[in-house]
């Protein structure tokens, strides 16, 4: 079949899950998210094509003179359709068993459809105004998801999103209107090929809008506050989606309008995009360490994984301008690698926190404790995420992390200095990364699933239904199978790469060998895997032999003579990390209070109330004057709106007699 | 054409009657007086059109005058006056601002249009003065419901409007076709029916038929 | 023969830690255990029983083959006496952070999964050093993987490198991350059992029996690791670059005595040195992340 029909069927099978969902058939409103995954599967046909054909018109409407809804495709809209695809199969999957217990099922299927849709259209757009129209659509769906569970919270939470991702938006109509009046076109085709028409200082303003503009959407630092707040307030499959590849559409529209659009930029676009993208992974991950909101903590990881991203994409950019194209090339696949990757494991953590709080109620790490006992499987996949997201072998995390070490080990090759200089501090922050990465998982794994249960309905957890337990399997697998077969990942990514850059790129593929041939450094997750397995099965002959058979005796934990340890006596999720918080407190700009009431002073304490915090600080600082500047001027407004009929009479009156006095 | 100057002046006097009757609105406090005050205003312009009619031997601006003075002069102030019964509100108190004031404001709002009104677009009328009364009655129609708190009170400063429109209108055309005529003041009846069900409804809710309640509604 | 050159780790390493302690009672004027003790500690308690806390879960009986297998994996990417080492295509020296990174991870999950506050605690600490470790350590290495074009650690040690200013300071810094990372003083106290003061012991307290010698023979192991890591990028004079036995011998030879030399500063170190208060910790390894960092500068500016 040709691509267009996998189109049709795709957006047939989506829209006929959208429809269904809606009418009053209460048994088969489960049963609609079966549709979306057939849906996915037509969309990763479709971007299968597009990778490896020539950049192709998918469809057109002339709708009026100046306005045409174009779809078409290249190898980089393949690349973001079949993110999406893989995400959302998985997705879909789980959501039959997880909005089993939701209450607006009816309308969640609806929005979950035309959600899925909007992101596919998106990356599809083959004009201006298409793309304006589908991420319009795009927000303001995720909009009404991330309101959808009618709390004070989320409510707060979406009109913060919506406000955030609106002042986005002004910036991207900005510079598509910028990108329109010199270049005399809308299609993002040939703007590229008329594109050095735009004045330098233009194209220099061009790219610091994209960055400002689709960067609030991917949520990089000091545009990432809305973030935080309203991946943790929708329903958990919705956060997969939004973590896992909305934000990724962000990413998409830098990419195809700094990078596709305006091609070769200076070196300082590169750079900047650097230090952005090392600022965002290192306050990102920092930020996320003092969450104890298992899904808030999820949320500020994916600022952190969208810097590491653009740690790759700007090394790519930074290459091109400085003419190493072939180094940029292994830069631009280490970001896309990334791209993807953080879309499987960042969609399998949200999956996992959303079976958890289906078992326990409550988002609270401190709550937890002891649930790879009950949920085996859903821990076990969260293991699995959280060792992919900090980047440990085998998995998926490090294979993306290490070509990004790679790339911006790389950047001495460079012929300037700032660059040179630049790129190895890239990689010192991507080092303290991922070391803060694993401190965080440590936390968020061994909290919530080790240990003693912290309460009730910790003790009482069940596992999640079986679709659930599936749809997070696919992802798990996933990350080893993008882990252990890099050629797979690589084989997709180098059309991409090509159509970026002119070249194939040179990570190279050999057995199961990843390899730089520029470095000569290779690796092979699978080696270290199969080590791991053959050692660990001589170490347990090796230790027979020498130990023979011995005893367990099991017994309580070491426990000081104490006649029982209780679960308040654990580390908790704020003692973990308080050393963090200590050593960077520059950073955190930690406060406590703490009351004592004595009995008898000093000796007889009644009670002690210890509240600690840290300064959310670009809220406090940045965030917050800003907000009560704009109160402040619409209170005066407020005056002239009182709502009194008899002054806005007043104003009727006062305009016609000045109309009186000065029309005559 | 003797005559037609006496008549002019009939026009004049009539007019002015009716600009008095609006000013005499800002001083009335009694509901019932200001029902009578805007009766007294409708069967003027009633008057006014009926003499116009005479001297041009119109026969449509009988009818209507005719039916001016049935709606404005009978149907109109007979529903306003069972409404004041319904709502047991006798006064209109403590209005924005005092009697002396508000009538010191709509002296200004009639100083204004004069003044602005001098040279005067208006040329082919019958008097100079009906196009900056009827102006002059328009404003103070507003001036009444910006002072006032009781819907029953905007709805008779909306009426006074109404009848300051009709006579612009009629002074600068000499009155529309009968059937527009017709459309605006049978409009006219059902407005005040809806605003005094309105009225009454407001009392219902708010347990006072002051208009500034409505505020509390505001987000 | 190049093939077995990992064994050599695996089974001296215990050798070096008998030597460390031994080095460090004499110049502490005490008799001390025989350098041969790590041994029998491995066998005494691979013949124990186990007591195991029944709070724990998979991950707490995993942990010690992790633990211990990826310290294999990483000893099998470095080329201890000989660079044409047939298993370093697996990993590069990142590679190698990251499996280190691994062990590190699990080792600090079973320490929490049995429930008690020294866990918990040596958990935390555990991270917190890592957290300051590694980058500096990725710093440090980053300049030698420039200077010989490549961050495959063979081709590294085979590069030949002429000892230059910023490889002080990457050596230096290099030195203190191996401090940090094998829990010795100032940064941590191998000897301690006093929760005030222990990481790597709070980690392991639970453990008993056959696991406990898993994670203490890794731990060893990962030390000789560092050592051996710390010579092959930094000053990989005399490691044979073939495999011939003559030069398998000299470059043996001249092994043993970098170790010798490695054992006597640690246990130079750990005589002479208090151990640190905790928060004073990133006063040192700050110090040794700037000097990382400078070196990369120095190199990049330099050139050499």
């Amino acid at each position: 079949m040709d691509p267009e029909s996998y189109l049709y069927i795709g957006i047939l099978f989506f829209l006929l899950g959208a429809v269904i969902s809606l009418l009053p058939l209460p048994k088969v409103k489960n049963y609609t998210y079966i549709l979306s995954s057939t849906g996915a599967l037509s969309f990763a046909l479709l971007s299968l094509h597009l990778l490896f054909a020539t950049p192709r018109n998918l469809f057109s409407a002339q709708i009026s003179s100046l306005f045409n809804l174009a779809f078409s495709g290249d190898a980089i809209s393949g690349f973001f359709v079949l993110t999406i695809s893989i995400l959302t199969f998985a997705v879909s999957i789980y959501s039959i068993g997880y909005i089993r217990d939701l209450k607006n099922k009816g309308l969640m299927g609806f929005l979950f459809n035309i959600f899925i849709l909007s992101m596919y259209a998106v990356v599809l757009s083959g004009n201006i105004i298409t793309f304006l129209i589908s991420w319009e659509t795009m927000s303001i769906v995720s909009y009404f998801l991330v309101t959808f569970d009618r709390e004070g919270k989320s409510a707060k939470a979406g009109l913060i999103y919506a406000v955030m991702t609106h002042i986005g938006t002004a910036f991207i109509i900005i510079l598509f209107f910028l990108l329109y009046r010199y270049t005399g076109s809308m299609n993002f085709s040939d703007m590229k090929n008329l594109s050095s028409q735009i004045p330098e200082n233009l194209r220099n303003l061009v790219f610091v809008f994209s960055i400002i503009g689709f960067g609030t959407k991917a949520g990089i630092i000091p545009l990432h506050t809305w973030l935080p707040k309203a991946h943790p307030a929708a329903p958990s499959n919705i956060s997969a989606l939004m973590s896992g590849v909305m934000i990724k559409t962000g990413i998409y529209g830098f990419i195809r309008i700094s990078m596709d659009v305006l091609g070769q930029g200076p070196e300082w676009w590169g750079i900047a995009v650097i230090v952005i993208g090392a600022a965002s992974s290192i306050l990102g991950v920092m930020y996320a360490l003092m969450e104890h909101d298992l899904k808030r903590l999820l949320a500020y990881h994916s600022v952190e994984n969208i810097g590491i991203i653009l740690l790759g994409l700007g090394a790519s950019m930074m290459f091109k301008s400085n003419g190493l194209y072939t180094l940029s090339a292994i830069a631009l696949i280490a970001g896309f690698y990334h791209t993807i990757n953080h879309a499987v494991f960042k969609g399998l953590l949200f999956l996992g926190a959303g079976s958890v709080m289906h078992a326990t109620h409550t988002k609270n790490m401190e709550d937890m404790g002891g649930l790879l006992k009950s949920m085996p499987y859903t821990g076990l996949f969260f293991l699995i995420g959280s060792i992919s997201i900090c980047a440990l072998p085998p998995f998926n995390g490090f294979v993306s992390e290490w070509l990004t070490y790679q790339s911006l080990l790389l950047g001495f090759k460079s012929p300037s200095i700032t660059s040179k200089i630049i790129s190895p501090l890239g990689g010192a922050a991507l080092a303290l990364t991922g070391a803060l990465a694993a401190a965080c998982f440590v936390k968020a794994f061994g909290i919530s699933f080790l240990g003693m249960p912290r309460n009730k309905h910790a003790e009482n957890a069940k596992e999640s239904s079986l679709s659930m337990i599936i749809g997070m399997g696919i992802l798990a697998f996933s990350c080893l199978l993008f882990g252990i077969f890099p050629g797979m990942v690589l084989t997709v990514l180098q059309p991409v790469s090509f159509m970026l850059t002119g070249l194939y790129g040179t990570p190279y593929q050999q057995g199961s060998l990843l390899g730089i041939s520029e470095t000569f450094s290779t690796i092979s997750p699978m080696a270290i895997l199969i080590t791991l397995i053959v050692m660990s099965f001589a170490t347990i002959i090796f230790i027979s032999s020498i130990g023979g058979k011995r005893k367990i005796v099991y017994g309580d934990s070491w426990d000081c003579g104490i006649p029982a340890l209780t679960p308040r006596m654990q580390y908790t999720a704020t003692a973990f990390t308080k050393p963090i918080r200590m050593i960077f407190k520059r950073i955190y700009l930690p406060r406590r209070e703490l009351k004592v009431s004595y009995l008898v002073k000093p000796f007889f304490v009644k009670s002690i109330e210890y509240k600690g915090e840290i300064t959310p600080f670009f809220d406090r600082y940045i965030y917050e004057p800003v907000i009560v500047f704009i109160h402040r001027i619409a209170e005066r407004v407020k005056l002239l709106q009182s709502g009194s009929l008899h002054l806005y009479l007043a104003y009727i009156l006062i305009t016609l007699i000045l109309l009186l006095i000065f029309g005559t | 054409m003797k005559n037609w100057i006496g008549a002019f002046s009939v026009i004049d006097f009539i007019s002015v009657g009716i600009l008095i009757t609006a000013v005499a609105m800002n001083a009335l406090r009694r509901l019932e007086s200001c029902v009578k005050a805007y009766t007294l205003n409708s069967w003027l312009l009633s008057s006014l059109i009926a003499i116009v009619a005479f001297m041009m031997g119109e026969t449509h601006l009988y009818i209507a005058s005719f039916v001016t003075l049935l709606s404005k002069g009978i149907l109109i102030p007979m529903f306003l006056r069972r409404i004041v019964k319904q709502i047991k509100v006798t006064h209109d108190v403590d209005p924005y601002i005092s009697n002396a004031l508000s009538l010191t404001i709509s002296g200004i709002l009639v100083a204004v249009v004069y003044t602005s009104l001098k040279e005067g677009i208006f040329v082919a009328g019958f008097s100079k003065n009906v196009l900056q009364i009827s102006i002059a009655v328009i404003f103070i129609g507003l001036f009444i419901m910006i002072t006032r708190k009781k819907a029953i009170t905007q709805v008779i400063g909306l009426l006074f409007m109404e009848n300051g429109l009709f006579l612009a209108g009629f002074s600068l055309t000499f009155g529309m076709p009968t059937v527009i005529e017709l459309g605006v003041l049978f409009d006219m009846l059902m407005g005040v029916i809806i605003l005094g069900i309105f009225t009454i409804q407001i009392r219902r809710a708010f347990a006072s038929a002051d208009l500034d309640k409505l505020t509390i509604l505001k987000g | 023969m190049q093939y077995f050159q990992f064994l050599i780790i695996i089974i001296l390493s215990p050798l070096i830690q008998g030597t460390i302690k031994k080095l460090k009672a004499n110049m502490q004027g005490r008799v001390g255990p025989g350098i041969f003790q790590p041994y029998y500690d491995l066998i005494r308690l691979l013949k124990k029983d186990m007591v195991i806390s029944n709070v724990t879960s998979w991950i707490f009986k995993a942990t010690p083959y992790i633990v211990f297998t990826s310290t294999v994996a990483a000893s099998m990417i470095v080329p201890v006496i000989t660079t044409e080492s047939p298993f370093d295509v697996m990993g590069d020296v990142i590679a190698l952070i990251y499996i280190f990174a691994l062990g590190i991870f699990f080792m600090a999950l079973a320490s929490l999964d049995a429930a008690t506050a020294f866990g918990g605690e040596g958990s935390s600490r555990e991270m917190t050093v890592a957290i300051l470790v590694e980058p500096m350590m990725m710093l440090s290495i980053f300049t030698a993987a420039i200077s010989a074009g490549s961050t495959n650690i063979s081709r590294i040690a085979g590069s030949g490198l002429i000892f230059s200013p910023s490889h002080v300071l990457a050596l230096t810094a290099f030195l203190v991350a191996i401090i940090a990372e094998t829990g010795r003083i100032p940064v941590d106290n191998p000897d301690t059992h006093l929760e005030l003061t222990m990481i790597h012991e709070g980690m392991v307290l639970e453990y008993s029996g056959r696991y406990l010698a898993l994670m203490e023979w890794a731990h060893y192991m990962k030390q000789m690791l560092l050592f051996t890591i710390a010579f092959d990028i930094f000053f990989p004079i005399g490691i044979a670059n073939n495999v011939e036995i003559s030069g398998l011998a000299m470059s043996s030879g001249i092994y043993i005595l970098k170790m010798l030399f490695m054992a006597v500063l640690m246990a130079l170190i750990e005589s002479t040195r208090a151990k640190m208060r905790f928060f004073q910790l990133p006063s040192i390894l700050g110090g040794a992340f700037v000097m990382a960092l400078l070196s990369v500068l120095t190199y990049i500016m330099m050139g050499k």
